[in-house]
């Protein structure tokens, strides 16, 4: 088609009486439609607000939503390596670390399994923490507190990454001497002294037995039964022959071994290893049914992430949904805005729009609707991802890559939703639509 | 001898009206040579609409042939047409039609924008424009603070603007009372006279009586082409003296 000689009467009559300079492109400039878009979405401004609350508000909650599930994730991560990394734990079959020594079977985890476990001398084996526990009274004076009397070797310290807040911890002459000393939770030094410093060079009564106080564990942040500020640790001798004896057998049974790897990596090999060896030791032939068990702290940890990572998934989601039910706000507000303005579009064309530039107008109305209320919802969805982590006391954690696939999703849903719309505007007839009353 | 501006060669249209064909225009051929000032008259449901629609490249003929500027425009596309709509169509309105959100200026600006002409040029056209029509102290206001007469000299001057080879005005008096509309006919007699070519759409008689030419249409078919002696509309004090501009027929 060729295109209009729009020049031809030049020769002749001035068609008006002054000229009207070249048409340098011919075509609307992008920027301008940009700036009519802005103009008119400014003009009805109420309305704007209203139809990007949507978009903000499911922008918004995907970004704290998700927040609040990585911190979730973040902070049970931190709280279970914070007992030890690295940590294979090995504990009677059926029974967890933690629980009772009073009637365990005879064929559970022993002293002996630890100290057969000492003896590899494995390279890969950076610690090894036999535990026994038993809950009893602990007394100064005329104060009385209920704590968890553990019995432990030196190697505590490092593989359950506890250190002492006031003195020091017991060694391995200690143990060897099956010394009276004990190493008090947080706790029980403030119940039983009320402070750290105080308890320090003092004696406790457990179990009518006088135990000199040479440390003090720091504040767990945990109160109440069973939390490590409620531990008396012990040396692992002096438990098993002095505070409780319960061994027919004659090698004292544990309520977990706890084995510190030197890497992640060489955790599953070591896991391995331990469970031929605890397996002979124990006569076991069934690997089904082995009276004992080895959890290894990397593989718990994976599967607590994909259980916080399908959570958070699904509050993503969720939240995802909810954007989506603003695209489809936008989608009616532009619906009725085309045919509120359809003589606007009818007057611009006969102007000289060409259908390519109402379509681009209404898009982009449409686009910059869903663009400014993804950069507001997630500027909402960080203030409310840090008040909800006040509010429950769970750090939440700005997902970056959740601000991007928030954002794009935004736009994707206005230029999706905004699409047809603005075909329709397009399409208008210029007739039709100077009609329109 | 001036060239054609429009030339209509037996030019039908039909709409489809419950899957019959119902033909608005039957043939129409005539030419409108450049400096012309001609009216297109017919009563409703003559086809008058649906000629000025295709003069204006609005719309497209079923059949026949226009050329506009001595081009073949009988078949372009929604595309070319509103390329060329732009540069060689100034349409005035009976109903104004300037966009209310937009300042006066910018409503004269509107055409060179889709034109594709540079800010700074358009502004200078529009400002221009508004001068010639007697409005440029009015630039800044939005459409709905005039009058209905400023109003249609705006939506002249934004006609004007792209400098066009045909200005179109449907109706351009029928919102206005009888001085201010004479004063808009008036203004264009001196657009014509500096040479612009000028089609008038109406249905009344007073105002093709201003004009060199009529075309009359019924029925979809060319019923006449008069040729008479234009007769110039009287001084506006001594038509209407009560006819101060009516407000409130402003619908932009």
């Amino acid at each position: 088609m060729a295109r209009p000689r729009h020049r031809s009467q030049r020769a002749v009559r001035e068609p008006a009486p002054v000229r009207a300079p070249e048409h340098p492109r011919g075509s609307l400039d992008p920027l301008e439609i940009v700036l009519i878009a802005f103009r008119s979405l400014r003009s009805n401004l109420m309305r704007s607000a209203l139809t990007t609350l949507g978009v903000v508000i499911g922008v918004a909650a995907v970004v704290a939503l998700t927040a609040a599930g990585s911190g979730v994730n973040a902070s049970v991560t931190e709280r279970i390596t914070s007992l030890g990394s690295n940590l294979l734990t090995i504990t009677g079959a059926g029974r967890q670390a933690g629980n009772r020594v009073r009637g365990a079977p005879p064929n559970s985890v022993t002293l002996a399994d630890a100290q057969a476990i000492q003896a590899l001398d494995d390279p890969r084996i950076q610690g090894i923490a036999p535990q026994v526990q038993i809950n009893l009274a602990v007394q100064h004076g005329a104060n009385t507190s209920y704590a968890t009397v553990v019995g432990t070797w030196p190697d505590y310290q490092s593989v359950r990454n506890t250190t002492v807040s006031e003195g020091t911890f017991f060694t391995q002459a200690d143990d060897n001497a099956d010394r009276l000393v004990a190493v008090l939770g947080y706790q029980v030094a403030q119940d039983l002294f009320g402070g750290s410093q105080r308890a320090l060079g003092q004696s406790v009564l457990i179990n009518d037995l006088a135990f000199d106080v040479i440390g003090v564990l720091p504040d767990k942040g945990n109160t109440g039964f069973m939390s490590p500020n409620s531990q008396v640790l012990i040396p692992l001798t002096t438990f098993v022959t002095r505070v409780h004896r319960d061994s027919p057998t004659g090698t004292p049974t544990m309520s977990a071994v706890y084995v510190q790897g030197s890497s992640a990596s060489a955790l599953s090999g070591l896991q391995q290893d331990l469970t031929t060896l605890i397996a002979s030791r124990h006569r076991q032939t069934d690997p089904t049914n082995y009276d004992f068990r080895i959890l290894n702290q990397a593989d718990q940890l994976a599967t607590l992430n994909s259980v916080t990572g399908t959570l958070t998934l699904f509050l993503g989601s969720i939240a995802g949904i909810s954007l989506l039910v603003g695209g489809i706000g936008i989608m009616n507000i532009m619906l009725v805005s085309v045919t509120e303005r359809t003589r606007e579009i009818g007057v611009r064309k006969a102007l000289g729009a060409k259908p390519r530039d109402i379509l681009a107008q209404f898009l982009l109305e449409a686009t910059m609707l869903s663009v400014g209320g993804g950069v507001l919802g997630i500027l909402v969805g960080i203030g409310l991802g840090g008040i909800a982590g006040h509010a429950l006391s769970v750090p939440s954690r700005i997902m970056p890559q959740s601000i991007v696939i928030a954002f794009v999703f935004a736009a994707a849903v206005g230029i999706f939703f905004g699409l047809y719309p603005a075909q329709r505007a397009a399409r208008l007839d210029p007739v039709e639509s100077l009609r329109y009353e | 001898m001036a060239p054609d501006v429009v030339s209509l060669d037996a030019v039908r249209k039909a709409y489809r009206l419950a899957d019959q064909p119902f033909w608005a225009l039957k043939g129409v051929t005539f030419t409108v040579t450049a400096g012309e000032m001609m009216a297109l008259m017919g009563p409703s449901g003559s086809g008058k609409t649906t000629l000025m629609n295709i003069i204006g490249l609005l719309d497209s003929p079923t059949d026949g042939r226009y050329r506009l500027n001595g081009e073949d425009v009988s078949h372009l596309s929604e595309f070319d047409r509103a390329v060329l709509r732009n540069r060689t169509i100034g349409f005035v309105f009976q109903a104004f039609h300037l966009l209310p959100r937009l300042s006066v200026v910018e409503n004269v600006e509107t055409p060179l924008t889709y034109g594709g002409y540079p800010r700074r040029a358009r502004r200078r056209r529009a400002l221009e424009m508004l001068d010639r029509v007697g409005l440029a102290d009015k630039a800044g206001t939005l459409p709905a603070t005039l009058s209905g007469g400023e109003r249609q000299r705006v939506a002249v001057a934004r006609a004007l603007a792209t400098s066009p080879t045909l200005l179109l005005a449907d109706e351009p008096t029928g919102n206005l009372d009888t001085r201010t509309g004479n004063e808009i006919i008036a203004l264009f007699h001196q657009l014509n006279n500096e040479g612009a070519t000028i089609m008038v759409v109406t249905h009344e008689p007073d105002i093709a009586e201003q004009t060199a030419r009529t075309v009359r249409v019924r029925d979809g078919l060319m019923e006449a082409d008069e040729k008479h002696v234009a007769v110039r509309p009287a001084p506006a004090s001594a038509q209407d003296d009560a006819g101060a501009d009516r407000r409130d027929h402003g619908a932009s």
